[in-house]
């Protein structure tokens, strides 16, 4: 196992840099520059001109990346193109808030998913295995900016109980931490819920088909222990599987949720950094959410290991 | 009316009535209070309805408000020389003054400059107002007023301001309060144009802009770019009777919907860029306001002079025959807008022709013009762009218009990101969009001189830019208006711009906001609201 | 298999037979052009004149549904199906070879979803232009990464299983062994998982032709019509309502005709 682990680190520090070098790539593809960006409507020639070599746009972009990887092995992300402050701390002051949401929205979606698909499992086929499938079909059909913006129309603005906007500036206390999160949290809940009750229902109705799992019930063991204790150890892959890809959206692909609630979270830096082409900004949060996306499979893949006799020794 | 029944009064039972009702003295406290002089119940009826009236419109000290503006990025900036966005011009008037600063005419008026001189519009002195400070204390000097003008020159500072600031071939201090500019060309409107918000004020030396050093009525109490700015107070303002609130805060909200709801649910009391379909939303709910402001603001329609197919004169009349500007109006604006004209001077300036007879939507004469220029049934790509607002749905109209003269327009939206750099005024057909500037001179010299870098149809026509200078150096007004009217025919009839319609821009806010009034350079009283404002009690 | 059909299940196929006719005939059979304004009174409700009301120009939204029924269905199946397909091939090649050959495909997905799709979407614009095609093949490699990671999962653990165990000491090749014995035993959580996946790309649509790519207007998918109508919503217009009850409708008729299909796969192997 920790043979697994090293060896994944290892191969982990090439994909990032990888990814690196593939949104270098990308975005010197992309038409525009940061000084061009920058000065928007109002660039011309020599503004441009003057904006380049301020920001060492001027020089080629192979001795760019060279620079900045050279910066990167002391620990130095680079400064933002835009705002000239330190990439390191941009990202420092909104990594906590992404942090956070995303904690907040996996500690209620991830139980409340299990649950609905581990049941989902258990009466398949029944009334209430129609009724979920079909309610999480909907909520994960309705456009992310829809679920926002109509929870915000009924419990901001119409019954007041809630904040529109998500200021964690204004956190004082467990209620303001609720009026502040209810809303966003509620928003990634519909997003992510289904397609991790999906896959949890399809890998266990597919285990609980196998000739072993028959042999169990033959024997009299009861519906909630085959699930539990047959089923689920060998499901738990694609389960887990799916519980990170799901989650690994709560960092980076929370644009529309974080734009709505006016949050300061890193997905809006980086969507910012694109429109921008803020290289450094764009480059630290890709390997950034790259980073997370890899320590999730990884956690995924070493809990099916752990799980399936089978894997743990083959 | 009202401030008659006031006027019954003498100064000192003014003052005290006023005082009265500002502490929330009763309709009867008021008539115990002058019954004593005799006066007739229905008089002082009247007298504490006008009291009232008075009272609202006196601003009112303290208070705490948070704006939203339309938009915020790590990009935001308190540096004066790099403001782009609406939001930057919002936020650093509140933290630095100008020389000069708009009125509700866009008519120059003395800010840090307290007064000024010229020669031949060649030559002019400002002489600076005493006793300003800095936030921090520094008392402003001439030299600061040097290093502000000059930095906008050196093409390292990326000014977005540099074509302005090139002209200002000399910028001298000649007394501690005393400043000279020498121009290479004479120029009757530089108090217009050093009061546009590039040429903000700031400490000589500044090179750091993680905070505003200014002498503005607020100063900067933090300031995280993508993130918020709050503005407290400055209790050592030097102009008195303005900034009353005690705190502002400024953040963006770039989804107008979420804007319109933060708004609505009393988490914002001001927000900047109210979609015309928004207005009746905001009006019904109770407590809220729409507070229009009539621009010279427009989107237009770019035929590329020197590309086909608007290089042929016959198409591009065509094109301008089938604007249908009525119902780009109504459609797409919801009347919240003035027909144009194809020419670039909105009805709120002062130089605007009202003689040049509107041009029709006229299908009969779209069709004959577009026959004659034998384009034919090609297909016409018109590039549009949610960069350039309402683009995108005035290319739609025009689609189903000109599909009724035979002409085949189709459709091609782009992404807002990069458009700018990469498509405006690159393509044959296409759109941009202008936000209004302070004077007819800028505007033509920006974007219809021959030589401008922003030619966006390639028009030229030498006659006009000798107009343009001469109208710049021009210091009769009635003359002036002359030039200004000639030009507008031109361009009306020659250059390869179309604007069906100039776009109000509105503002939403609480009622209790009081203190708004338009001035036509921007939203939110031409971004400079936060020291005009108060709320009521 | 048709004799096992439940209600359910054929009340998806009808549901999704009744989508895959209106992308074929929806422009055919419209009231009006998708541009066309024939109202001037906008987000009006549903009448006898304007079915599903008018949108925030002034159009008949039945007719903008209808027109953009093809490029919803259309995009959105071919692209679940480049996605869910290539991702199930790479998933399986991945398990039954493992080592380098499973190590070089995982690494290669992780980077390519570590790209941001708004970024990879607009480097595709600038470089190919701005097609249907184009966002198809866009939207099918966005999704592939997910898949891959699904099928790949499932196939590594059934890869472990006695039987194929037996199947590799039987000299069977790898054709045989992902054809015949990991295929059918990771089918039902796979179409799962594309059922899914084409509502992303349904989701995705919006925020792509936002960006100018693929669909154009006057045409737009339903993705678009929901956003574009967003100042609808307080009121309750059917001009948001109706193409969100649309992509619905959709999503649930897929997902119940992939149940159906899923289950009747079931029984026809034998483990």
């Amino acid at each position: 196992m920790l043979s697994l682990v090293a060896a994944r680190l290892a191969l982990g520090l090439v994909s990032l840099l990888l990814v690196s070098l593939a949104i270098f790539a990308i975005t010197s593809l992309l038409p525009g520059d940061a000084a061009e960006e920058l000065l928007g409507q109002y660039a011309t020639r020599e503004t441009v001109a003057g904006l380049r070599a301020s920001l060492g746009l001027d020089l080629p972009a192979h001795l760019r990346y060279l620079a900045w990887l050279k910066g990167l092995a002391t620990g130095d992300f680079g400064r933002s193109l835009a705002s000239n402050m330190p990439v390191a701390q941009l990202i420092g002051s909104r990594l906590p808030n992404s942090l956070m949401l995303a904690a907040a929205t996996a500690a209620v979606s991830v139980p409340i998913a299990l649950t609905i698909g581990i049941t989902a499992a258990m009466y398949r086929g029944s009334a209430y295995d129609r009724t979920v499938s079909m309610l999480t079909l909907s909520v994960v059909s309705v456009p992310e900016f829809l679920v926002a913006t109509a929870a915000v129309i009924v419990f901001a603005v119409q019954l007041r109980w809630l904040s529109a906007l998500s200021t964690t500036a204004d956190i004082t206390s467990v209620a303001q931490f609720f009026r502040v999160f209810a809303l966003p949290v509620f928003a990634l809940c519909c997003v992510i819920v289904a397609q991790m009750v999906r896959m949890t229902r399809a890998a266990i109705i597919d285990q609980l088909r196998a000739p072993y799992v028959e042999m169990a019930v033959l024997k009299g063991v009861g519906p909630l222990r085959v699930v539990l204790h047959h089923a689920l150890p060998n499901a738990i892959g694609p389960i887990a599987n799916a519980v990170a890809l799901s989650l690994s959206y709560l960092l980076g692909g929370v644009i529309i949720v974080e734009t709505i609630f006016n949050y300061p979270g890193v997905a809006k830096l980086m969507v910012d950094g694109v429109a921008q082409r803020d290289l450094p900004v764009v480059q630290a949060c890709a390997m950034l959410f790259c980073a997370a996306y890899l320590v999730l499979v990884t956690t995924a893949d070493i809990i099916a290991i752990l799980s399936n006799p089978r894997l743990r020794h083959p | 009316m009202a401030s008659n029944e006031l006027e019954l009064l003498g100064q000192a039972d003014q003052a005290r009535v006023l005082d009265a009702v500002r502490r929330g003295a009763t309709r009867r406290d008021l008539l115990g209070m002058l019954g004593a002089g005799g006066m007739a119940a229905a008089t002082a009826g009247g007298i504490f309805g006008a009291a009232k009236e008075a009272v609202a419109q006196t601003p009112r000290r303290g208070g705490r408000i948070r704006v939203s503006g339309t938009s915020t990025s790590t990009a935001d900036t308190l540096d004066p020389a790099k403001q782009s966005l609406s939001t930057d011009y919002a936020r650093c008037n509140m933290f630095y003054d100008g020389l000069t600063t708009f009125d509700g005419s866009l008519t120059p008026r003395p800010a840090l400059a307290e007064s000024w001189q010229q020669e031949g519009a060649k030559v002019w002195t400002f002489k600076l107002r005493r006793g300003v400070t800095f936030h921090d204390g520094k008392p402003l000097t001439a030299e600061d007023v040097v290093f502000s003008l000059n930095r906008h020159k050196d093409p390292a500072t990326a000014s977005r301001a540099r074509s302005l600031a090139m002209p200002m071939t000399e910028i001298v201090a000649t007394a501690p309060d005393e400043v000279r500019i020498t121009l290479d060309s004479p120029n009757a409107d530089l108090p217009v144009v050093l009061a546009t918000f590039h040429f903000h004020i700031i400490k000589a030396g500044t090179t750091d802009f993680s905070t505003a050093i200014g002498t503005g009525a607020f100063t900067c109490r933090e300031f995280q770019p993508g993130v918020r700015s709050i503005a407290q107070r400055n209790p050592n303002y030097w102009q008195a009777g303005k900034g009353h609130l005690d705190e502002v805060e400024f953040i963006g909200i770039p989804d107008e919907q979420a804007r319109v709801n933060a708004l609505l649910s009393g988490d914002v009391q001001l927000i900047a860029g109210v979609d015309p379909r928004s207005v009746r939303r905001i009006t019904q709910a109770q407590g809220h306001g729409v507070f229009e402001t009539k621009s010279g603001y427009y989107t237009n329609l770019v035929m590329r002079l020197d590309m086909s197919p608007a290089s042929n004169t016959d198409f591009v009349l065509a094109m301008k025959f089938m604007f249908d500007r009525e119902q780009m109006r109504t459609a797409i604006l919801r009347n919240y807008g003035v027909v144009g004209n194809d020419q670039p001077i909105d009805p709120t300036n002062r130089f605007f022709f009202p003689g040049l007879p509107q041009r029709p939507f006229d299908l009969d004469r779209a069709r004959f013009h577009f026959q004659r220029s034998g384009v034919g049934s090609t297909s016409l790509p018109v590039v549009c762009s949610p960069a350039a607002p309402n683009s995108v749905d005035m290319a739609q109209v025009m689609q189903q218009t000109g599909a009724r003269i035979g002409m085949n327009l189709e459709v091609r939206r782009v992404p807002s990101d990069g458009y700018w750099s990469n498509h405006w005024f690159k393509h044959p057909i296409g759109f941009g969009a202008i936000n209004p500037r302070p004077s007819a001179d800028i505007l033509l010299t920006l974007f219809f001189k021959s030589d401008a870098a922003w030619n966006e149809s390639a028009w030229r026509n030498p006659q006009f830019d000798q107009l343009l200078s001469a109208a710049r150096a021009e210091t009769d007004e009635a003359k002036r208006r002359q030039m200004y009217a000639d030009m507008q025919v031109m361009i009306h009839n020659e250059s390869g711009i179309g604007i069906p319609v100039f776009q109000s821009m509105l503002d939403g806010h609480v009622s209790r906001l009081r203190g708004l009034s338009p001035i036509p350079v921007g939203n939110l009283m031409g971004f400079d609201f936060a020291k005009h404002v108060w709320l009521e009690g | 298999m048709i004799r096992r059909l439940s209600p359910a299940g054929l009340l998806g196929l009808l549901i999704l037979a009744f989508w895959v006719a209106m992308a074929v005939f929806g422009a055919a059979v419209a009231p009006h052009a998708a541009g066309r304004i024939v109202d001037m009174e906008v987000f009006l409700p549903v009448s006898a004149d304007y079915p599903l009301g008018t949108d925030y120009l002034g159009r008949d939204m039945l007719s903008r549904v209808l027109h953009g029924t093809r490029y919803t269905v259309g995009v959105a199946l071919g692209a679940a199906l480049i996605a869910s397909g290539s991702g199930l091939m790479l998933g399986m090649c991945a398990a039954v070879w493992g080592g380098m050959v499973d190590g070089a495909i995982s690494r290669a997905l992780d980077t390519l979803i570590s790209i941001p799709s708004k970024m990879f979407a607009l480097v595709v614009v600038a470089a190919f232009g701005s097609s249907v095609p184009v966002l198809i093949l866009m939207a099918g490699i966005i999704y592939t990464p997910g898949a891959y990671r699904i099928a790949r999962s499932l196939a590594v653990s059934v890869n472990a299983q006695d039987f194929v165990t037996v199947a590799r000491a039987r000299g069977e090749g790898t054709l045989y062994l992902v054809r015949a014995e990991i295929l059918p035993n990771i089918i039902g959580p796979v179409l799962a998982d594309f059922g899914l996946r084409f509502v992303y790309i349904v989701l995705l649509l919006a925020g792509m032709s936002f960006l100018g790519l693929g669909v154009q207007p006057p045409n737009a998918d339903w993705g678009s019509l929901v956003r574009e109508n967003m100042a609808g919503l307080h009121e309750a217009a059917p001009a948001v309502l109706m193409p969100a009850f649309a992509i619905a409708s959709l999503t649930i008729g897929v997902n119940l005709a992939i149940d159906v299909l899923g289950g009747g796969r079931r029984e026809g192997d034998g483990h």
